[in-house]
């Protein structure tokens, strides 16, 4: 199959797009202008009836538009034949879908049969799939949907959306279904299929948390399919649009924000550090010259193995290492703050490390670091209401 | 891998089955065909008088044993051909309105005595075997219709979208997922009209159809209790097996899996 | 002559046959309903029971008519009594199945909570059950309406009461004048029969059904 690193997914441009059903009323999708980048997550989040799910499906055109152009790639979706579009377009729906009276190998080989490869090929892809999305191929080939449980049937309905190697990829409300545990699994398999496949992936949701999550960008929809903002998820979060985007996010914005912002963008604290093998006299001095009783032991790959602090060297004697209390826990730089807090509240103690790729010390980030953090986003919050304030007053065009 | 723990148990173990039972069913038949040889024996044990040794023959017997299949078989072939492709047009988008209309004929055609739909054809062309099986599938004909129109749109909505969503044609999801899945259905609709058949080819005795009605009636014109009763339990023991082969069809082509 | 000469010439017997066989029919789905719903009662709680039930009015049901009717005039003779017996035989059926049905579709849940608030069995049958599965119990005697309407026909054969008997004189006199007249005269006469019986069943449906589940 494919080990890309490189995205294969194409980019997808919707141009002036209506939908209208009857001539009165308001129109399903109106006039609705967006461009989805190659290779990248985008969701279309929303309330029920705003139009989501029929701008999906104007794409592969189980709706056609009342006007409008959609280009997949560099194709006009209206110049090729319907059904041989859709055989280049994985689709995923909520219920998985997953045909009740075929086996999962017979489910899978769909559209690569409707495309006439030939068995054998069908056959070694159906077992690439199944790993790819993390089944064991020797038992869940024979298997029929109802032997399945709901995550398992959708991780099926995800490979057999990608049997024929689409470029895009469309997902309805996919996880909705299932319960938040296997919910969450999906979210990261599908990350992680996203990180080796490099797919086009339009999926639809209405669970702000999930796009979050997964979206590289985040259209918020109202009704009529109209845009209220389109834009990566921390620029949503940290500078929502209007009032209606704000509402969308809740309350908790600034704690998502937290999910965010990486440790390795934080300003990390310092602490004196001595070797392993150092013993109780360098110790003490050590402590002595800083600021705090205790000090990080670091070994020779600059890895942080324990801690000393000046009451537990008091009458003792031997080397750094036989006498620190070892760490477990430390913080990978290129986590998220949510999760250097985590990591915080469950650590044995109030500062805590923070290493780089191969378990280097960078730093020490704690309690305090987070509040810090807190503050400047309340601060920055601040500023635009403020901004924003003036600017309404001012009579003019707001931020 | 990255399945979850629960997931991977589920997996380990295993699947829930598939297997239907099927040694209760093969009961019936052997019930049914003691129940023939006691019959038959029993009847040759009696001291027969001329009438009862005419209509009792065991080649007579079966001679109309298998007209009266004849007619079940000609009858229920005729039906499949008419209404297993009438069905499947009418639920097609086109015929939204000719579907209801249809099904109201059909109902009130039902609700027509079968005798009197039998009759009425004898009366009005002529009597005999061919006449028998035109009334016969007439009348058979509404419960493959209605199974075959209720079976395709009881399908799940989501599955159809999924079918043409990854690219399926119209005649596509109808060939592999549509009437697959309503299989199940419109064989329960076969098996109706396969026990309609066998019951109604026995009042085509009255229009000299031939069948195991003729010795039922030969029964009560001469007022013999035992050819009555002869033909009588014959065409039950017949009823009876050929419900349990449409039991039997019924479980061997539904897809596994549903 | 045609349909209308026939049926103008014959009126009285006509409507004396329409209305015999409607009193047949109504009568026997009386006491099938009786025996039906007793039986479906009496057997829906215990699955054995129920399927056992089920499965020997199924076997009955099975069973053609004349086979049945032949079968049942050894010990009964002609007339009345075969062709009532065997009409009850064979509805008892859909309203066996439909009752034994109805009462275990009822949501084990409000039983529950019937029983919690202090309902004895007897009650909860009658207030809770009961009306919940009425509509699938109507629906059970409404199919045996219709299948006892046509298998009532052949009732004339022995010698029994109903429009049967136009359509079997119209067979004996095949060939000659009036039998398509008679045959057809008394197909009618049961469509229509049929068509009366199932539009009462709708009004009855709708007002004996409780607008809370209704459909």
């Amino acid at each position: 199959m494919s080990d890309t690193s490189t995205h294969t997914g194409v980019p997808i441009e919707l141009e002036n797009v209506t939908k209208q059903y009857t001539s009165a009323g308001l129109a399903a999708v109106d006039d609705l202008t967006m461009s989805i980048p190659a290779g990248k997550i985008v969701v279309l989040l929303g309330p029920s009836g705003c139009g989501k799910t029929t701008t999906m499906r104007l794409i592969n055109r189980l709706i056609e538009p009342t006007s409008g152009r959609i280009m997949i790639g560099d194709t006009d979706a209206r110049a090729q034949e319907p059904n041989e579009l859709r055989r280049g377009i994985g689709y995923v729906i909520q219920q998985a879908g997953l045909f009740p009276h075929m086996t999962v190998a017979t489910n899978i080989a769909q559209v690569p049969q409707m495309r006439r490869c030939d068995k054998q090929r069908i056959s070694t892809r159906v077992d690439e799939l199944l790993e790819l999305v993390g089944l064991d191929v020797a038992q869940f080939r024979g298997r029929y949907p109802r032997q399945l449980s709901g995550g398992q049937q959708q991780r099926v309905g995800v490979a057999r959306a990608l049997a024929a190697d689409p470029s895009v990829l469309l997902m309805d409300e996919p996880f909705g279904a299932l319960d938040p545990i296997t919910r969450e699994r999906l979210q990261d398999e599908l990350l992680r299929l996203q990180e080796e496949l490099g797919k086009t992936i339009v999926f639809v949701t209405h669970d702000i948390d999930e796009a979050l999550r997964i979206g590289d960008k985040i259209a918020i929809l109202n009704k009529g399919s109209k845009i209220a903002q389109y834009a990566s998820p921390a620029e949503i979060l940290a500078n929502p649009a209007s009032e209606y985007v704000e509402q969308f996010i809740g309350s908790g914005s600034a704690m998502r924000l937290l999910n965010f912002s990486k440790v390795a963008d934080v300003e990390l604290g310092q602490v004196a550090q001595v070797g392993p093998d150092d013993d109780v006299a360098r110790i003490r001095e050590t402590i002595d010259g800083a600021d705090t009783p205790y000090a990080l032991v670091v070994d020779g790959d600059r890895r942080p193995t324990g801690w000393v602090t000046s009451d537990g060297i008091e009458g003792r004697t031997g080397t750094a290492d036989e006498l620190a209390t070892p760490i477990e826990t430390t913080i990978p730089a290129r986590a998220t703050l949510q999760e250097a807090m985590e990591g915080l509240l469950s650590a044995e103690n109030d500062v805590v490390p923070v290493t780089r790729g191969h378990g280097e010390y960078l730093g020490v980030v704690s309690l305090g670091t987070i509040q810090q953090e807190l503050a400047d986003l309340k601060e920055r919050q601040k500023e635009r209401r403020q901004h924003e304030r003036v600017g309404a007053a001012d009579g003019g065009d707001s931020a | 891998m990255s399945v979850t723990a629960a997931e991977a148990r589920t997996a380990t173990e295993t699947p829930p089955s598939l297997v239907r039972r099927n040694w209760k069913s093969a009961i019936t038949p052997v019930v049914l065909v003691l129940l023939v040889v006691a019959l038959l024996s029993f009847v040759r044990s009696q001291k027969l008088d001329t009438i009862e040794q005419n209509n009792l023959a065991l080649p007579y017997i079966f001679q109309k044993t298998w007209e009266h299949v004849e007619l079940t078989l000609a009858g229920t072939i005729l039906v499949l051909i008419i209404a297993l492709p009438l069905g499947v047009a009418l639920t097609r988008k086109g015929a939204r309105y000719a579907s209801p209309v249809v099904l109201i004929l059909a109902n009130i055609g039902q609700a027509a005595p079968a005798v009197g739909i039998i009759v009425l054809f004898a009366v009005a062309y002529q009597i005999g075997f061919w006449t028998a099986v035109v009334a016969l599938t007439v009348y058979g004909v509404l419960p493959s219709l209605r199974n075959t129109m209720v079976g395709i749109q009881q399908v799940d909505p989501a599955l159809i979208d999924a079918g043409r969503g990854i690219g399926m044609s119209a005649g596509g999801v109808l060939a592999k997922v549509e009437l697959p899945l309503a299989v199940p259905v419109i064989l329960g609709g076969v098996r109706t009209t396969l026990v309609l058949m066998v019951g109604n080819a026995a009042i085509a005795t009255f229009i000299n159809g031939g069948g195991l009605g003729d010795i039922v009636v030969a029964g009560i014109n001469n007022q013999r209790p035992l050819i009555l009763i002869t033909g009588s339990v014959m065409i039950a023991v017949l009823a009876l097996l050929i419900d349990w082969l449409g039991g039997l069809l019924t479980q061997v082509f539904s897809p596994r899996g549903l | 002559m045609n349909l209308s000469e026939y049926i103008q010439s014959r009126q009285e017997l006509l409507i004396f046959e329409f209305l015999q066989h409607a009193s047949m029919i109504f009568q026997c789905l009386v006491v099938a309903t009786i025996l039906g719903v007793a039986i479906g009662i009496a057997t829906y709680r215990n699955p054995t029971l129920a399927s056992f039930a089920t499965g020997t009015a199924g076997v009955i049901f099975t069973i053609p008519a004349l086979a049945l009717l032949g079968l049942l005039i050894v010990p009964l003779g002609l007339g009345v009594a075969p062709t009532v017996t065997a009409l009850v035989l064979y509805g008892l059926l859909p309203i066996v199945r439909n009752t034994i049905l109805g009462l275990q579709g009822v949501d084990r849940v409000l039983v529950d909570a019937a029983s919690g608030i202090g309902m004895s069995r007897a009650r909860i049958l009658l207030r809770v059950e009961l009306p919940m599965a009425w509509p699938v119990i109507l629906a059970g005697i409404r199919v045996s309406t219709q299948l006892t309407m046509g298998i009532g026909a052949i009732a004339a054969y022995a010698s029994g009461p109903g429009l049967g008997d136009q359509i079997f004189s119209g067979l004996s006199r095949i060939g000659g004048a009036g039998a398509l007249q008679a045959v057809l005269s008394g197909i009618i006469g049961v469509v229509v029969l049929a068509l009366i019986f199932d539009a009462v069943f709708v009004l009855i449906g709708r007002f004996t059904t409780s607008r809370g589940i209704r459909v």
